[in-house]
């Protein structure tokens, strides 16, 4: 007990209320104590992100202009990679993956938005969480398992073309919905729908309820509230929601090698090939250009909307 | 649209849109587990019930090695990572340049996995090297292999991939906790732990709680990143994908992603009850002590 107290005294130091002297006691509680080791802990997330993140992303760029050797790379300088990928058919397969990822991003946005909206103008607050919590379910289940489950529902002779026949809608397969560019889209909106279901249920905190009567006594019509009044109040989270979007489309490379054909690539892709063909600077410089797509449509975000706007109901 | 305050019609289609929605998205899942309880596997035209599937999953041997090491890692990745997460978000709340810090633990959702799973793989593969070239210049083997390919380097990727998830919702559930208790607490002579632990901790439980669970089920979903960098063992989506990509897959497979699917819904399903519940008892407790002083 009496240790304890010790402690306590020597702990109190730090509280801004009480005022203490300075510290004094054992070595060892000064180290552990509140301004020693327990102050540095706290430093320990954001030096494992650094680390293990921020720095190998940084990277990339200095790898990417590294030469290729047979199994690995040497430090140099070459633009080889970029001539590489800027003058090959993976520029266009790139251009491509992006023109698809952005269709995916605004049927995403057309048929997960709505929700988002109906949930915090029509349902109680209380009951508002719990049925965005529904939308989580199909997140806990692996993205693997929900992709490659989309196999047997769009094939041939799957659950879509059984229906569709069976109930007389067409009169033989559709064979255009996988191992395509569109079966890519189907599940790029399958897969990432949830997260811009939550941003925009995020984005909407900035509309509060009682904008909509506002509109309503003016006599907006839901079209006019939705373009002039909802979506220039609610921007920066669907921005968030629509750049994850975009650029997971981009970057995931599992969507176009279970569901694309042979037109299918993305930056994932392309990166991932490159490795096993042990190109390891071709990888990095896809990497490269991947984080400067997503550094520069960030930017541009911020400019535009002020992103952070988001964080205000956390803060 | 002045009419829609007053149609219920125009508010149940809604509702069904949205539950249509949910099922859509859910609708792959429910059949691949339609698909693991026929006798005849996928595509064979005709339906008859069995569970034998099921039963022949406990002795196909590399889909059970794989099922442990994926067990082993969400459980480490889990441990590790959420107390990281609660020092993230402590860290946050008291930190004077909060949108760097927010931005840099919230900067893994945005970028892709295969992505960082390579940037990742160079780095350790250059670690690595960099520090076998100290260790020879030491004239010891001290350094050799730190960060070879393998179980390590496995949940580094994972605890970068999970921590945003985790520090997010810990820092959601945060944001209803008033510091004023901790600093109460402190005032009282309690120290720092002691004021976090029995004052803060048992509040903000059912957050925890539930990025527990959303780390697990996060890491055992995980293919990408484990895949790159796991090195020698396999886990079970790894398993799932390459089968799926080479030879086809077994009807084991298709039972497993079943048995798998289950367990994440119902993992989370119990979570989520489990947090509506407590908040519901809170809410309840607090209005029950805020009545009093409503009635003067």
């Amino acid at each position: 007990m009496s240790s304890d107290i010790e402690a306590e005294s020597i702990s109190r130091n730090k509280g801004e209320l009480i005022e203490s002297p300075p510290p004094t006691g054992l070595l060892i509680d000064r180290i552990l104590g509140e301004d020693g080791l327990q102050k540095w802990v706290f430093y320990l997330p954001v030096a494992f992100v650094v680390v293990f993140f921020a720095i190998p992303l940084a990277l990339t760029y200095v790898w990417s202009v590294f030469e290729r050797t047979r199994f690995w790379m040497e430090p140099g300088f070459t633009l080889f990679s970029y001539i590489n990928f800027f003058t090959s058919a993976r520029l266009e397969n790139f251009l491509f993956s992006m023109y698809h990822s952005a269709i995916a991003v605004v049927i995403a946005f057309a048929v997960g938005f709505p929700i988002a909206v109906f949930v915090r103008r029509r349902i109680t607050e209380v009951a508002q969480h719990r049925v965005i919590l529904l939308f989580i379910l199909p997140f806990m289940v692996s993205e693997i398992l929900r992709v490659f489950a989309l196999r047997p529902v769009l094939q041939r002779n799957g659950l879509v073309n059984t229906v569709l026949l069976e109930v007389g809608l067409i009169d033989e397969p559709i064979t255009v919905i996988l191992f395509s560019p569109t079966g890519v889209i189907i599940g790029e909106v399958l897969t990432f729908l949830p997260f811009i279901v939550f941003a925009g249920f995020l984005a909407m905190e900035a509309v509060p309820k009682y904008i909509f009567e506002i509109c309503e006594d003016l006599g907006a019509g839901s079209w006019r509230t939705f373009i002039d009044v909802i979506l220039p109040l609610a921007a920066p989270g669907i921005f968030a929601g629509s750049v994850f979007i975009f650029v997971n489309g981009l970057g995931v490379a599992l969507l176009p090698n279970i569901l694309g054909g042979p037109g299918a690539v993305n930056a994932g892709l392309i990166a991932t090939q490159a490795m096993a063909a042990l190109d390891f600077p071709l990888a990095m410089a896809v990497s490269a250009i991947m984080m400067t797509t997503l550094l520069v449509l960030l930017f541009i975000g911020h400019k535009l909307f002020d992103l952070t706007r988001i964080m205000t109901p956390i803060s | 649209m002045q009419d829609e305050y007053g149609s219920i019609f125009f508010h149940r289609l809604k509702w069904a849109y949205l539950l249509l929605v949910v099922l859509t998205l859910m609708s792959p899942v429910f059949y691949v587990m339609y698909i693991s309880f026929n006798e005849y596997g996928f595509g064979a035209g005709r339906y008859a019930f069995t569970l034998d599937w099921y039963k022949t999953i406990f002795t196909d041997t590399l889909l059970l090695g794989a099922f442990r090491w994926t067990l082993l890692l969400a459980f480490i990745t889990t441990v590790i990572v959420v107390p990281m997460g609660l020092l993230a978000a402590k860290f946050y709340k008291h930190t004077q340049h909060k949108v760097a810090i927010i931005s840099l633990f919230l900067a893994p959702l945005f970028v892709p996995s295969d992505i960082l799973g390579s940037a990742l793989l160079v780095y350790f593969k250059n670690l690595n090297r960099a520090m076998e070239s100290l260790s020879d210049w030491i004239g010891n083997e001290w350094f050799y292999g730190w960060f070879d390919l393998g179980f390590m380097t496995a949940i580094i990727g994972l605890i970068i991939y999970t921590l945003p998830y985790v520090f997010i919702i810990i820092l959601i559930t945060m944001a209803r906790y008033r510091d004023q208790q901790t600093e109460a607490a402190r005032a009282c002579g309690a120290t720092a732990w002691r004021a976090f632990w029995d004052v803060e901790f048992p509040q903000i439980r059912p957050g925890v709680l539930a990025s527990c669970a959303f780390a697990v089920i996060l890491t055992f979903n995980e293919y990408t990143r484990t895949n790159l960098l796991k090195g020698g063992f396999d886990t079970f989506t790894t398993v799932l994908i390459s089968q799926l990509l080479n030879e086809g897959v077994s009807e084991q497979a298709y039972a497993m992603s079943s048995v798998v699917s289950f367990l994440g819904i119902a993992i989370i399903g119990i979570i989520i009850l489990y947090t509506l519940i407590m908040s519901e008892r809170l809410e309840r407790e607090a209005r029950a002590k805020a009545q009093p002083l409503m009635a003067k």
